[in-house]
Protein backbone atom coordinates (compact mmCIF):
# COMPACT_ATOMS: atom_id res chain seq x y z
CA UNK A 1 0.00 0.00 0.00
CA UNK A 2 1.34 3.40 -0.96
CA UNK A 3 1.19 5.70 2.08
CA UNK A 4 3.27 8.47 0.63
CA UNK A 5 1.13 11.55 0.10
CA UNK A 6 1.75 14.43 -2.28
CA UNK A 7 2.44 16.60 0.78
CA UNK A 8 5.21 14.16 1.77
CA UNK A 9 6.64 14.50 -1.72
CA UNK A 10 6.64 18.29 -1.41
CA UNK A 11 8.63 18.03 1.81
CA UNK A 12 10.89 15.45 0.16
CA UNK A 13 11.53 17.89 -2.68
CA UNK A 14 12.70 20.52 -0.20
CA UNK A 15 14.45 17.97 2.03
CA UNK A 16 12.80 19.71 4.98
CA UNK A 17 10.29 18.72 7.63
CA UNK A 18 10.90 14.95 7.33
CA UNK A 19 13.13 12.82 9.47
CA UNK A 20 16.01 10.83 7.92
CA UNK A 21 14.06 7.57 8.16
CA UNK A 22 11.09 8.99 6.28
CA UNK A 23 13.38 10.48 3.63
CA UNK A 24 15.00 7.09 3.16
CA UNK A 25 11.56 5.41 2.90
CA UNK A 26 10.49 7.81 0.16
CA UNK A 27 13.80 7.39 -1.64
CA UNK A 28 13.32 3.63 -1.71
CA UNK A 29 9.68 3.89 -2.74
CA UNK A 30 10.57 6.21 -5.62
CA UNK A 31 13.09 3.64 -6.84
CA UNK A 32 10.49 0.90 -6.71
CA UNK A 33 7.31 2.56 -8.03
CA UNK A 34 6.88 4.12 -11.47
CA UNK A 35 3.51 5.55 -10.41
CA UNK A 36 5.10 7.36 -7.46
CA UNK A 37 7.89 8.63 -9.71
CA UNK A 38 5.27 10.06 -12.06
CA UNK A 39 3.47 11.78 -9.17
CA UNK A 40 6.75 13.22 -7.94
CA UNK A 41 7.67 14.40 -11.45
CA UNK A 42 4.35 16.29 -11.69
CA UNK A 43 5.06 18.05 -8.39
CA UNK A 44 8.58 18.92 -9.50
CA UNK A 45 7.27 20.32 -12.80
CA UNK A 46 4.78 22.54 -10.91
CA UNK A 47 7.47 23.80 -8.55
CA UNK A 48 9.83 24.43 -11.46
CA UNK A 49 6.98 26.42 -13.01
CA UNK A 50 7.13 28.80 -10.07
CA UNK A 51 10.73 29.54 -11.05
CA UNK A 52 9.44 31.01 -14.31
CA UNK A 53 8.51 33.95 -12.15
CA UNK A 54 11.72 36.03 -12.43
CA UNK A 55 13.42 37.55 -9.39
CA UNK A 56 12.00 41.07 -9.19
CA UNK A 57 14.58 43.84 -9.34
CA UNK A 58 13.87 47.36 -8.09
CA UNK A 59 14.54 50.32 -10.37
CA UNK A 60 17.81 52.25 -10.27
CA UNK A 61 16.40 55.02 -8.08
CA UNK A 62 15.07 52.63 -5.46
CA UNK A 63 17.80 53.10 -2.84
CA UNK A 64 17.82 56.88 -3.18
CA UNK A 65 14.05 57.06 -2.96
CA UNK A 66 13.94 54.67 -0.01
CA UNK A 67 16.50 56.65 1.99
CA UNK A 68 14.89 59.98 1.14
CA UNK A 69 11.60 58.73 2.62
CA UNK A 70 13.15 56.87 5.50
CA UNK A 71 15.58 59.45 6.83
CA UNK A 72 13.06 62.02 8.13
CA UNK A 73 11.18 59.22 9.88
CA UNK A 74 14.36 58.12 11.62
CA UNK A 75 14.93 61.65 12.84
CA UNK A 76 11.38 61.99 14.15
CA UNK A 77 11.02 61.76 17.95
CA UNK A 78 8.77 58.75 17.51
CA UNK A 79 11.67 56.79 16.03
CA UNK A 80 13.84 57.33 19.06
CA UNK A 81 13.24 54.79 21.79
CA UNK A 82 16.56 55.17 23.44
CA UNK A 83 17.82 56.71 26.62
CA UNK A 84 19.40 60.03 25.86
CA UNK A 85 22.65 60.99 27.52
CA UNK A 86 22.41 64.04 29.68
CA UNK A 87 25.30 65.81 28.10
CA UNK A 88 25.52 69.29 26.67
CA UNK A 89 25.60 67.71 23.21
CA UNK A 90 22.40 65.82 24.01
CA UNK A 91 20.81 69.01 25.24
CA UNK A 92 21.77 70.86 22.06
CA UNK A 93 20.49 67.98 19.95
CA UNK A 94 17.26 67.91 21.92
CA UNK A 95 16.82 71.63 21.46
CA UNK A 96 17.42 71.23 17.74
CA UNK A 97 14.68 68.59 17.61
CA UNK A 98 12.62 68.30 14.41
CA UNK A 99 9.62 70.23 15.84
CA UNK A 100 11.74 73.27 16.64
CA UNK A 101 13.72 72.93 13.45
CA UNK A 102 10.54 72.62 11.39
CA UNK A 103 9.10 75.76 12.89
CA UNK A 104 12.41 77.68 12.71
CA UNK A 105 12.93 76.69 9.08
CA UNK A 106 9.39 77.68 8.14
CA UNK A 107 9.82 81.03 9.92
CA UNK A 108 13.09 81.69 8.07
CA UNK A 109 11.53 80.83 4.72
CA UNK A 110 8.58 83.09 5.41
CA UNK A 111 10.92 85.89 6.51
CA UNK A 112 12.91 85.40 3.32
CA UNK A 113 9.76 85.55 1.20
CA UNK A 114 8.58 88.72 2.98
CA UNK A 115 12.00 90.41 2.68
CA UNK A 116 12.28 89.61 -0.99
CA UNK A 117 8.79 90.94 -1.64
CA UNK A 118 9.67 94.10 0.27
CA UNK A 119 12.96 94.59 -1.54
CA UNK A 120 11.40 93.83 -4.92
CA UNK A 121 8.82 96.57 -4.29
CA UNK A 122 11.58 99.11 -3.64
CA UNK A 123 13.64 98.26 -6.68
CA UNK A 124 13.83 100.55 -9.67
CA UNK A 125 13.72 99.34 -13.29
CA UNK A 126 17.50 98.88 -13.78
CA UNK A 127 17.50 96.58 -10.76
CA UNK A 128 14.98 94.17 -12.29
CA UNK A 129 17.60 91.63 -13.45
CA UNK A 130 19.03 91.42 -9.96
CA UNK A 131 15.52 91.21 -8.55
CA UNK A 132 14.75 88.29 -10.85
CA UNK A 133 17.85 86.45 -9.64
CA UNK A 134 16.78 87.03 -6.06
CA UNK A 135 13.27 85.71 -6.87
CA UNK A 136 14.74 82.55 -8.38
CA UNK A 137 16.98 82.03 -5.37
CA UNK A 138 14.05 82.56 -2.99
CA UNK A 139 11.87 80.15 -4.98
CA UNK A 140 14.63 77.54 -4.85
CA UNK A 141 14.91 77.93 -1.08
CA UNK A 142 11.14 77.67 -0.73
CA UNK A 143 11.05 74.56 -2.95
CA UNK A 144 13.78 72.86 -0.93
CA UNK A 145 12.24 73.64 2.45
CA UNK A 146 8.70 72.72 1.45
CA UNK A 147 9.98 69.46 -0.09
CA UNK A 148 11.68 68.64 3.24
CA UNK A 149 8.50 69.60 5.07
CA UNK A 150 6.46 67.27 2.84
CA UNK A 151 8.91 64.43 3.50
CA UNK A 152 8.34 64.96 7.21
CA UNK A 153 4.58 65.11 6.61
CA UNK A 154 4.73 61.87 4.65
CA UNK A 155 6.58 60.22 7.52
CA UNK A 156 3.94 61.39 10.00
CA UNK A 157 1.15 60.06 7.79
CA UNK A 158 2.89 56.73 7.27
CA UNK A 159 3.65 56.28 10.96
CA UNK A 160 0.10 57.20 11.92
CA UNK A 161 -1.40 54.84 9.38
CA UNK A 162 1.00 51.92 9.88
CA UNK A 163 1.53 51.81 13.61
CA UNK A 164 -0.78 50.45 16.27
CA UNK A 165 1.65 51.26 19.07
CA UNK A 166 0.15 53.84 21.42
CA UNK A 167 3.62 55.00 22.45
CA UNK A 168 4.72 55.48 18.87
CA UNK A 169 1.49 57.26 17.95
CA UNK A 170 1.96 59.58 20.89
CA UNK A 171 5.41 60.63 19.65
CA UNK A 172 4.01 60.97 16.18
CA UNK A 173 1.23 63.21 17.50
CA UNK A 174 3.83 65.64 18.87
CA UNK A 175 5.66 65.61 15.56
CA UNK A 176 2.40 66.31 13.70
CA UNK A 177 1.69 69.21 16.09
CA UNK A 178 5.09 70.70 15.28
CA UNK A 179 4.34 70.48 11.57
CA UNK A 180 1.00 72.31 11.79
CA UNK A 181 2.57 75.72 12.39
CA UNK A 182 5.32 75.09 9.88
CA UNK A 183 2.74 74.01 7.31
CA UNK A 184 0.78 77.22 7.85
CA UNK A 185 3.90 79.36 7.44
CA UNK A 186 4.94 77.51 4.30
CA UNK A 187 1.45 78.06 2.85
CA UNK A 188 1.80 81.80 3.51
CA UNK A 189 5.30 81.82 2.02
CA UNK A 190 4.08 79.95 -1.07
CA UNK A 191 1.19 82.39 -1.51
CA UNK A 192 3.54 85.36 -1.17
CA UNK A 193 5.87 83.78 -3.73
CA UNK A 194 2.93 83.58 -6.13
CA UNK A 195 2.62 79.80 -6.00
CA UNK A 196 -1.12 79.59 -5.32
CA UNK A 197 -1.32 75.91 -6.24
CA UNK A 198 1.28 74.94 -3.65
CA UNK A 199 -0.33 77.21 -1.06
CA UNK A 200 -3.71 75.54 -1.68
CA UNK A 201 -2.21 72.09 -1.39
CA UNK A 202 -0.53 72.95 1.91
CA UNK A 203 -3.81 74.35 3.23
CA UNK A 204 -5.45 71.07 2.23
CA UNK A 205 -2.94 69.13 4.36
CA UNK A 206 -3.43 71.31 7.42
CA UNK A 207 -6.67 69.75 8.74
CA UNK A 208 -5.12 66.29 8.48
CA UNK A 209 -2.09 67.39 10.49
CA UNK A 210 -4.37 69.06 13.04
CA UNK A 211 -6.42 65.86 13.33
CA UNK A 212 -3.24 63.84 13.85
CA UNK A 213 -1.97 66.31 16.42
CA UNK A 214 -5.25 66.21 18.34
CA UNK A 215 -6.65 62.68 18.25
CA UNK A 216 -10.17 62.21 19.58
CA UNK A 217 -8.95 59.71 22.17
CA UNK A 218 -5.32 59.40 23.19
CA UNK A 219 -3.30 56.33 22.25
CA UNK A 220 -6.18 55.19 20.16
CA UNK A 221 -6.11 52.46 17.57
CA UNK A 222 -9.44 53.51 16.08
CA UNK A 223 -8.29 56.95 14.92
CA UNK A 224 -5.27 55.23 13.32
CA UNK A 225 -7.64 52.95 11.45
CA UNK A 226 -9.78 55.92 10.49
CA UNK A 227 -6.71 57.60 9.06
CA UNK A 228 -5.75 54.43 7.21
CA UNK A 229 -9.18 54.31 5.66
CA UNK A 230 -8.96 57.99 4.81
CA UNK A 231 -5.52 57.64 3.23
CA UNK A 232 -6.61 54.51 1.44
CA UNK A 233 -9.72 56.17 0.08
CA UNK A 234 -8.03 59.42 -0.93
CA UNK A 235 -4.78 59.89 -2.76
CA UNK A 236 -3.36 62.30 -0.19
CA UNK A 237 -0.19 60.30 0.43
CA UNK A 238 0.40 60.06 -3.30
CA UNK A 239 -0.19 63.81 -3.69
CA UNK A 240 2.28 64.54 -0.89
CA UNK A 241 4.91 62.39 -2.56
CA UNK A 242 4.19 63.77 -6.03
CA UNK A 243 4.33 67.39 -4.86
CA UNK A 244 7.53 66.71 -2.97
CA UNK A 245 9.11 65.12 -6.06
CA UNK A 246 7.92 68.00 -8.25
CA UNK A 247 9.42 70.57 -5.90
CA UNK A 248 12.72 68.72 -5.83
CA UNK A 249 12.79 68.60 -9.61
CA UNK A 250 11.79 72.25 -9.88
CA UNK A 251 14.53 73.22 -7.41
CA UNK A 252 17.14 71.48 -9.53
CA UNK A 253 15.98 73.12 -12.76
CA UNK A 254 15.60 76.70 -11.56
CA UNK A 255 18.29 78.99 -12.95
CA UNK B 1 34.76 38.51 7.43
CA UNK B 2 35.45 42.21 6.80
CA UNK B 3 31.83 42.65 5.73
CA UNK B 4 30.60 40.98 8.92
CA UNK B 5 32.82 43.21 11.03
CA UNK B 6 31.63 46.30 9.19
CA UNK B 7 28.04 45.23 9.69
CA UNK B 8 28.52 44.64 13.41
CA UNK B 9 30.04 48.13 13.71
CA UNK B 10 27.20 49.73 11.75
CA UNK B 11 24.63 47.95 13.90
CA UNK B 12 26.32 49.14 17.10
CA UNK B 13 26.53 52.73 15.86
CA UNK B 14 23.00 52.74 14.42
CA UNK B 15 21.57 51.44 17.68
CA UNK B 16 23.05 54.57 19.29
CA UNK B 17 21.09 56.70 16.83
CA UNK B 18 23.71 57.12 14.10
CA UNK B 19 21.55 57.36 10.97
CA UNK B 20 24.60 57.42 8.67
CA UNK B 21 25.60 53.99 10.00
CA UNK B 22 22.03 52.81 9.56
CA UNK B 23 22.15 53.96 5.95
CA UNK B 24 24.97 51.45 5.33
CA UNK B 25 22.71 48.71 6.65
CA UNK B 26 19.84 49.91 4.46
CA UNK B 27 22.01 49.90 1.36
CA UNK B 28 23.40 46.46 2.15
CA UNK B 29 20.00 44.81 2.58
CA UNK B 30 17.39 46.89 0.75
CA UNK B 31 17.37 44.94 -2.51
CA UNK B 32 17.10 41.55 -0.84
CA UNK B 33 14.20 42.84 1.26
CA UNK B 34 12.52 44.30 -1.82
CA UNK B 35 12.80 40.94 -3.58
CA UNK B 36 11.03 39.13 -0.74
CA UNK B 37 8.43 41.84 -0.28
CA UNK B 38 7.53 42.09 -3.96
CA UNK B 39 7.21 38.31 -4.17
CA UNK B 40 4.89 38.29 -1.19
CA UNK B 41 2.82 41.33 -2.15
CA UNK B 42 3.04 40.91 -5.93
CA UNK B 43 3.15 44.68 -6.23
CA UNK B 44 6.29 46.83 -6.48
CA UNK B 45 4.72 49.90 -4.84
CA UNK B 46 3.38 47.90 -1.90
CA UNK B 47 6.74 46.17 -1.60
CA UNK B 48 8.54 49.50 -1.50
CA UNK B 49 6.26 50.69 1.31
CA UNK B 50 6.84 47.41 3.12
CA UNK B 51 10.62 47.76 2.83
CA UNK B 52 10.41 51.28 4.19
CA UNK B 53 8.28 50.11 7.13
CA UNK B 54 10.63 47.19 7.74
CA UNK B 55 13.69 49.41 7.99
CA UNK B 56 11.84 51.92 10.16
CA UNK B 57 10.77 49.16 12.56
CA UNK B 58 14.24 47.64 12.48
CA UNK B 59 15.77 51.00 13.39
CA UNK B 60 13.39 51.44 16.30
CA UNK B 61 14.13 47.98 17.64
CA UNK B 62 17.83 47.70 16.83
CA UNK B 63 18.63 47.38 20.50
CA UNK B 64 16.45 44.30 20.65
CA UNK B 65 18.65 42.59 18.06
CA UNK B 66 20.64 40.18 20.19
CA UNK B 67 22.82 38.67 17.47
CA UNK B 68 21.51 35.13 17.98
CA UNK B 69 20.22 35.07 14.42
CA UNK B 70 22.08 36.65 11.53
CA UNK B 71 21.16 40.31 11.04
CA UNK B 72 19.83 39.49 7.55
CA UNK B 73 17.54 36.80 8.99
CA UNK B 74 16.26 39.22 11.63
CA UNK B 75 15.62 41.87 8.99
CA UNK B 76 13.90 39.38 6.68
CA UNK B 77 11.47 38.44 9.45
CA UNK B 78 10.58 42.08 9.96
CA UNK B 79 10.20 42.58 6.22
CA UNK B 80 7.94 39.55 5.78
CA UNK B 81 5.61 40.91 8.45
CA UNK B 82 5.70 44.39 6.94
CA UNK B 83 4.76 42.88 3.57
CA UNK B 84 1.89 40.94 5.15
CA UNK B 85 0.69 44.10 6.87
CA UNK B 86 0.72 45.96 3.54
CA UNK B 87 -1.35 43.17 2.01
CA UNK B 88 -3.81 43.26 4.90
CA UNK B 89 -4.17 47.00 4.42
CA UNK B 90 -4.81 46.55 0.72
CA UNK B 91 -7.32 43.79 1.37
CA UNK B 92 -9.16 46.00 3.84
CA UNK B 93 -9.66 48.43 0.98
CA UNK B 94 -10.25 46.12 -1.91
CA UNK B 95 -11.89 43.24 -0.02
CA UNK B 96 -11.35 41.41 -3.24
CA UNK B 97 -9.89 38.05 -2.38
CA UNK B 98 -10.99 35.93 0.56
CA UNK B 99 -8.16 34.47 2.61
CA UNK B 100 -7.05 30.89 2.93
CA UNK B 101 -10.45 29.28 2.95
CA UNK B 102 -10.70 26.39 0.55
CA UNK B 103 -14.46 26.90 0.32
CA UNK B 104 -13.88 30.28 -1.22
CA UNK B 105 -11.09 29.21 -3.52
CA UNK B 106 -11.36 31.37 -6.58
CA UNK B 107 -9.31 28.91 -8.57
CA UNK B 108 -12.45 26.90 -9.11
CA UNK B 109 -14.07 29.95 -10.63
CA UNK B 110 -11.00 30.63 -12.73
CA UNK B 111 -11.20 27.20 -14.31
CA UNK B 112 -14.84 27.48 -15.23
CA UNK B 113 -13.51 29.47 -18.16
CA UNK B 114 -10.07 27.99 -18.92
CA UNK B 115 -8.00 30.01 -21.36
CA UNK B 116 -7.62 28.64 -24.88
CA UNK B 117 -4.51 26.80 -26.12
CA UNK B 118 -3.24 29.88 -27.93
CA UNK B 119 -2.80 31.64 -24.61
CA UNK B 120 -0.42 28.96 -23.42
CA UNK B 121 1.91 29.31 -26.32
CA UNK B 122 3.79 32.34 -25.05
CA UNK B 123 5.97 31.88 -22.00
CA UNK B 124 5.07 35.41 -20.91
CA UNK B 125 1.48 34.25 -20.68
CA UNK B 126 2.51 31.27 -18.58
CA UNK B 127 4.41 33.59 -16.28
CA UNK B 128 1.43 35.88 -16.01
CA UNK B 129 -0.69 32.83 -15.23
CA UNK B 130 1.66 31.88 -12.41
CA UNK B 131 1.61 35.40 -11.06
CA UNK B 132 -2.16 35.47 -11.15
CA UNK B 133 -2.34 32.12 -9.29
CA UNK B 134 0.19 33.36 -6.75
CA UNK B 135 -2.08 36.35 -6.28
CA UNK B 136 -4.92 33.95 -5.45
CA UNK B 137 -2.98 32.42 -2.59
CA UNK B 138 -3.72 33.82 0.82
CA UNK B 139 -1.08 36.17 2.23
CA UNK B 140 0.22 33.50 4.60
CA UNK B 141 0.31 30.79 1.92
CA UNK B 142 2.14 33.08 -0.42
CA UNK B 143 4.63 34.22 2.23
CA UNK B 144 5.32 30.66 3.38
CA UNK B 145 5.77 29.46 -0.20
CA UNK B 146 8.03 32.36 -1.18
CA UNK B 147 10.21 31.86 1.89
CA UNK B 148 10.50 28.11 1.32
CA UNK B 149 10.74 27.97 -2.45
CA UNK B 150 12.41 31.21 -3.49
CA UNK B 151 14.36 32.15 -0.38
CA UNK B 152 15.31 28.61 0.61
CA UNK B 153 14.38 29.15 4.26
CA UNK B 154 13.80 26.18 6.53
CA UNK B 155 10.39 25.41 7.98
CA UNK B 156 11.75 26.41 11.40
CA UNK B 157 12.75 29.85 10.11
CA UNK B 158 9.46 30.26 8.25
CA UNK B 159 7.54 29.42 11.40
CA UNK B 160 9.52 32.01 13.36
CA UNK B 161 9.05 34.64 10.66
CA UNK B 162 5.31 34.09 10.37
CA UNK B 163 4.65 33.36 14.05
CA UNK B 164 3.13 30.01 13.13
CA UNK B 165 3.77 26.49 14.33
CA UNK B 166 5.91 24.32 12.06
CA UNK B 167 2.81 22.28 11.29
CA UNK B 168 0.80 25.37 10.27
CA UNK B 169 3.71 26.54 8.09
CA UNK B 170 3.76 23.14 6.36
CA UNK B 171 0.01 23.30 5.76
CA UNK B 172 0.34 26.81 4.28
CA UNK B 173 3.02 25.55 1.90
CA UNK B 174 0.95 22.50 0.95
CA UNK B 175 -2.07 24.67 0.13
CA UNK B 176 0.13 27.01 -1.91
CA UNK B 177 1.61 24.10 -3.87
CA UNK B 178 -1.86 22.68 -4.51
CA UNK B 179 -3.01 26.00 -5.94
CA UNK B 180 0.11 26.26 -8.03
CA UNK B 181 -0.40 22.77 -9.38
CA UNK B 182 -4.06 23.47 -10.08
CA UNK B 183 -2.90 26.43 -12.14
CA UNK B 184 0.00 24.80 -13.94
CA UNK B 185 -1.06 21.23 -14.57
CA UNK B 186 -3.87 22.11 -17.01
CA UNK B 187 -1.27 24.08 -19.00
CA UNK B 188 1.06 21.08 -18.80
CA UNK B 189 -1.64 18.82 -20.19
CA UNK B 190 -2.43 21.17 -23.05
CA UNK B 191 1.22 21.59 -23.99
CA UNK B 192 2.00 17.85 -23.99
Amino acid sequence: MNTISDDDLVLYHYRDGLGPDRLADIERALGASAGLRERYARIERALAGADAWPAPVPDAEFDTRLWRRLEPRLRAPSAVQRETRASWLGAVRAWLSPPRMAFAAATCVLALAVSIGFLAGRRSAPDLAGSRQADVAAARVLDAYVAAHLRATESVLLTASNSDSAKLLDGNREFAASLVEANRLYAIAAARAGNAQLADFLRQIEPVLIALANPVTSGAIQPAEGLRDYLDSTDLLFQVRATQARLERAGMHRT
Amino acid sequence: MRMANDEARWIARASEGDTAAFRHLVEAHSRALFRICVRITGDAALAEDAVQEAFFNAYRHLRDFDGRAAFATWLHRIAVNAALEQMRKRQRVESALPEGDENHDLLAHAFEHPPGPDRHAASAEVRRGIESQLARMSAIERAAFVLRHHEGQSLEDISAALSLSVSASKQAIFRAVRKLRAALEPMDTLES
